[in-house]
């Protein structure tokens, strides 16, 4: 009997172990097929990461020019917070006119920067001093991180405003975990206390509680569909589990950040707290209040339902619980969450339609990079892409377009949003792009006029004319004498051509100096007919602009259409003194890991010689001070020795102007999308935008070095000959060696005049 | 011996030795700009190029000239690493960049000549360089 029991109770005893082995082996096998499914979904996620693109990073150094307020707006672009003292990376606080803050730390290019604590002291709209608050020493330059600005998405409908958890603010992460998941970095994917809490309370009827964590909902995420049943919520905690072990609760959190779902718009989920924040409050995470940074975190609990827009009392009810709930968990005092429920939605009646604060400016980035990447590497390979752009003179750049628009369609009782408007601008020496509006409406992502609009150029292309002729020293100089009488042009098997100037009369001879400075159509025909337009259109492909350009007579006014990166180009070569260099919008590009991919150095080409080039700009410069472009200096100082040149076409159709100062460059275009009379010519609109954004940019004055084989003779213009200082109306021009006049006016120095005044002038002295 | 010595007294030697290893600087011109920033981002571009990191070296010279564009000893520095870097129309084309920012007679002209001649030898055109040779003499 004994052994019959004890082998039955052996026979069960071995069922039970096999049988324990096999669910063991069972359940063994289903976690590593979970784990594998878990992680390819979670690198899927990560690791099909779209480009992330940045700004320039702002270099900080005595000497600098750099308001207060200028930081300011730099510090919220990139989420620094204010603190009563500043030891964290990305903190700072106001001393008065001193700043003290921390720097995040950042891998550039050149390596990784770590926090910096300094201070910095401004007078007189300059950085006076850096100084190392631990060493108490001074600092020469701190780098701050750049900002992102964007990113290049897998997926066309699939748009996101990728954040990176080093710059969302510690407000939106602790709302989240006081809501969702308050021992977050405590559990380890899952939180039994959590759940016992949830089920207790489900059960006890006080409200209905999930009690998943973080992970968990990152987890369910991961699976579109929203199926409930146990089966799957087992499912999930052990996948939740696996994530926790293979990745940081960081990696975990900033995922789900970009992952999360909060709400729809039309056919668009929204995806991501980035996104969100642009989708309801029309501005970047960093700069959420409390009340919105509550709103967003209240949403997750069910999207459509808390809908701000469509619910705004359940949601502002939920908001408020929120709030509650952060003051409890010892996340922000009560008076500010106080001061936060008494605050409204603030949510904006129409969501922006862009998903980057600078579209125009991205979409440039995006045509030089697809000369150089396949287009599935950038929207998967997570690269790291620093560009050229300034917020600082985007943003000037972009109000000024807003601004003169508006105020130019009030003053002429034009119909509000008929005009439209172009800027770009750049460096006058590295060529790189600062800023580039493709339109009045910056942040729409349409048609981008600075790369896609063409429009005849007018008068801009007038230096590119005169270049060529200067290019001629022993047939023309500034001082040459054009004529300026009607004319017609007669062309087989074309109607006859007659140019005429801009105020409709002729101007008898003109030097050419006065030509350019008045802009005078007649005389640069004529110029430009006697030094052949081909070697005109050979000049503007030298200067930078690639498309083909078949040549004719009007191409000498400026009947070739260009976009207003083209003419930057074009402008650039000037401004660099005959050396060209590409506009740049990228630095450099980084793998994901931070290793240098591929640098855009700094490459320039002699394509003109530098005297000639130096003869036009210096009339370029007459230009501002006394011709078409006068009404510059009403607002700009004439020290500043301004190059420019305005534009207008026919019929008032487009409004240009193209200039710059010693650091910058800047075109400006003004027109309708339909090509009607815009009624304005360059002078009355484009100009304004330009010294407008010039302004607030308060640039380098542009002092030229004379090339070796130039010297200033002085010139009586009527006559084109030599003169002197002292007579009447004489100018100093500049003069490639031996192509002065050599003849003197009656004034000038071998002149009988002046013979006899020297004379009278030796008896007095 | 004490310990606490060794253990400082090792790594000031060591420092004391790298410090002795660094070459002595040439000297190009006399003072190289009055912003400290662009010294400064001057000193560790000659440091990289000495260490043989001469991308590094001109993303610290570009930096330089976003501070300072018409800084001629800026160009000519950059020329001299793209020379290095065996990018001869680059070196070429950014010394006589430099030389275009300086008046004549300066004492850049002649080292932007030298740096034109070697590119040109280099690239075959030995007519140019022998031009630029004596331009520089």
């Amino acid at each position: 009997m004994a052994v019959r029991k004890v082998s039955a109770r052996s026979v069960g005893k071995r069922v039970f172990l096999y049988g324990m082995m096999v669910s063991l082996l069972t359940f063994g096998l289903y976690a590593i097929y979970l784990d594998f499914a878990v992680r390819e979904r979670f690198e899927g996620k990560r690791f099909a990461l779209p480009a992330r693109v940045y700004a320039r990073p702002l270099e900080l150094y005595p000497g600098l020019k750099l308001t207060p307020a200028d930081l300011a707006a730099e510090l919220a672009l990139l989420g620094y917070r204010q603190v009563k003292s500043p030891l964290e990376p990305a903190t700072y606080r106001w001393e008065g006119r001193q700043l003290d803050l921390v720097t995040r730390s950042f891998v550039y290019g050149d390596g990784p920067q770590p926090p910096i604590l300094c201070s910095v002291a401004f007078s007189e709209g300059r950085i006076v001093s850096l100084t190392d608050r631990k060493r108490r020493s001074a600092l020469q330059l701190v780098r701050l991180d750049p900002a992102l600005i964007g990113g290049i998405f897998p997926g066309k409908n699939e748009d996101r405003v990728l954040i990176e958890l080093r710059t969302v603010p510690r407000l939106v992460v602790d709302a989240l975990l006081a809501v969702e998941d308050r021992r977050y970095y405590r559990h380890h994917g899952i939180d039994p206390r959590g759940m016992a809490r949830a089920l207790l309370m489900t059960l006890s009827g006080k409200s209905v509680q999930g009690g998943s964590t973080i992970t968990q909902q990152l987890v369910k995420n991961f699976y579109l569909t929203a199926e409930r049943t146990l089966r799957r919520k087992f499912t999930e905690m052990i996948m939740a589990v696996l994530l926790e072990m293979h990745y940081s609760k960081e990696e975990i959190l900033e995922t789900y950040l970009n992952e999360v779902y909060l709400g729809q718009d039309g056919n668009r989920a929204i995806h991501g707290f980035g996104l969100a924040s642009v989708h309801f409050f029309d501005k970047p995470l960093s700069r959420l209040r409390p009340s919105e940074a509550a709103l967003l975190v209240g949403l997750l609990k069910g999207p459509a339902y808390y809908s701000p827009r469509n619910h705004p009392r359940r949601a502002l009810d939920r908001r408020n619980l929120v709030l509650s709930q952060m003051v409890e968990a010892g996340f922000l005092p009560e008076q500010q969450a106080a001061e936060a429920r008494a605050m409204p939605l603030g949510v904006v009646e129409r969501p922006p339609r862009g998903t980057s604060p600078y579209p125009a400016f991205l979409k440039l980035v995006h045509r030089q990079l697809q000369r150089d990447y396949r287009d599935e590497d950038l929207r998967s390979e997570g690269l790291l892409i620093f560009t050229t752009l300034d917020p600082r003179v985007q943003r000037m750049a972009e109000e000024a377009v807003q601004k003169h628009l508006a105020h130019l369609e009030a003053i002429r009782g034009i119909k509000s949003g008929t005009l439209q408007g172009a800027a770009i601008f750049t460096d006058t020496q590295s060529a790189e792009v600062q800023a580039c509006v493709g339109g009045r409406e910056p942040r729409f992502e349409g048609f981008n006029r600075v790369v896609d609009a063409r429009r005849p150029v007018g008068s801009l292309i007038k230096p590119v004319v005169f270049l060529t002729a200067l290019q001629h020293p022993s047939r023309y100089t500034l001082a040459t004498l054009l004529d300026d009488g009607p004319l017609v042009y007669r062309q087989a098997g074309a109607e006859d051509w007659i140019p005429q100037n801009y105020d409709k009369q002729h101007h008898g001879k003109v030097s050419m100096r006065e030509a350019l400075i008045h802009s005078y159509n007649v005389a640069t025909v004529r110029l430009g007919l006697s030094v052949g337009v081909d070697s005109v259109m050979a000049n503007i492909r030298q200067l930078g602009v690639e498309r083909e350009l078949t040549g004719f007579a009007a191409s000498l006014l400026g009947a070739d259409a260009l976009s207003p990166l083209e003419v930057a180009q074009l402008y650039q070569t000037l401004a660099g003194g005959g050396f060209r260099t590409p506009l740049r919008a990228i630095r450099e590009v980084l793998t994901a890991e931070g290793e240098p991919l591929q640098r855009y150095p700094l490459n320039v080409e002699q394509v003109i010689r530098p005297a000639p080039v130096y003869l036009v700009t210096t009339a370029l410069q007459s230009v501002v001070r006394e011709g078409t472009a006068q009404k510059l200096y009403n607002r700009l100082s004439p020290d500043l020795g301004i190059a420019g040149k305005t534009g207008t076409t026919d019929d008032y159709r487009d409004s240009w102007f193209a200039g710059f100062a010693g650091d910058r460059l800047g075109v400006v275009w003004v027109g309708r999308d339909d090509n009607e009379p815009a009624g304005f010519s360059g002078a009355g609109a484009a100009m304004g935008i330009w010294g407008d954004i010039m302004v607030g940019l308060d640039p380098e004055p542009l002092t030229l070095v004379p090339p070796d084989n130039v010297e200033w003779v002085w010139i009586d213009p009527a006559s084109g000959l030599r003169s002197a200082a002292n007579c009447p109306g004489a100018v100093e021009l500049p003069f490639i060696s031996g192509s002065a006049p050599t003849r003197s006016a009656d004034c000038g120095p071998h002149s009988v005049g002046h013979r006899i005044k020297t004379w009278f002038k030796g008896l007095f002295e | 011996m004490n310990k606490t010595l060794i253990k400082w007294l090792v790594p000031a030697i060591l420092l004391l030795i790298a410090g002795c290893a660094v070459p002595p600087q040439k000297q190009t011109a006399p003072a190289p700009s009055g912003n400290l920033a662009v010294t400064s981002l001057l000193g560790k571009a000659r440091s990289q190029t000495a260490a043989g990191r001469l991308s590094d070296a001109s993303v610290s010279l570009e930096r330089a000239l976003r501070i300072e564009p018409r800084n001629a000893l800026l160009w000519h520095e950059l020329a001299r690493v793209r020379l290095a870097q065996g990018q001869l129309m680059q070196a070429e084309n950014l010394a006589a960049k430099s030389n275009s920012l300086v008046p004549a007679g300066h004492v850049l002209r002649r080292e932007n000549w030298i740096i034109i001649g070697r590119a040109r030898t280099d690239l075959g055109d030995l007519q140019g360089a022998r031009q630029a040779f004596e331009r520089a003499e």
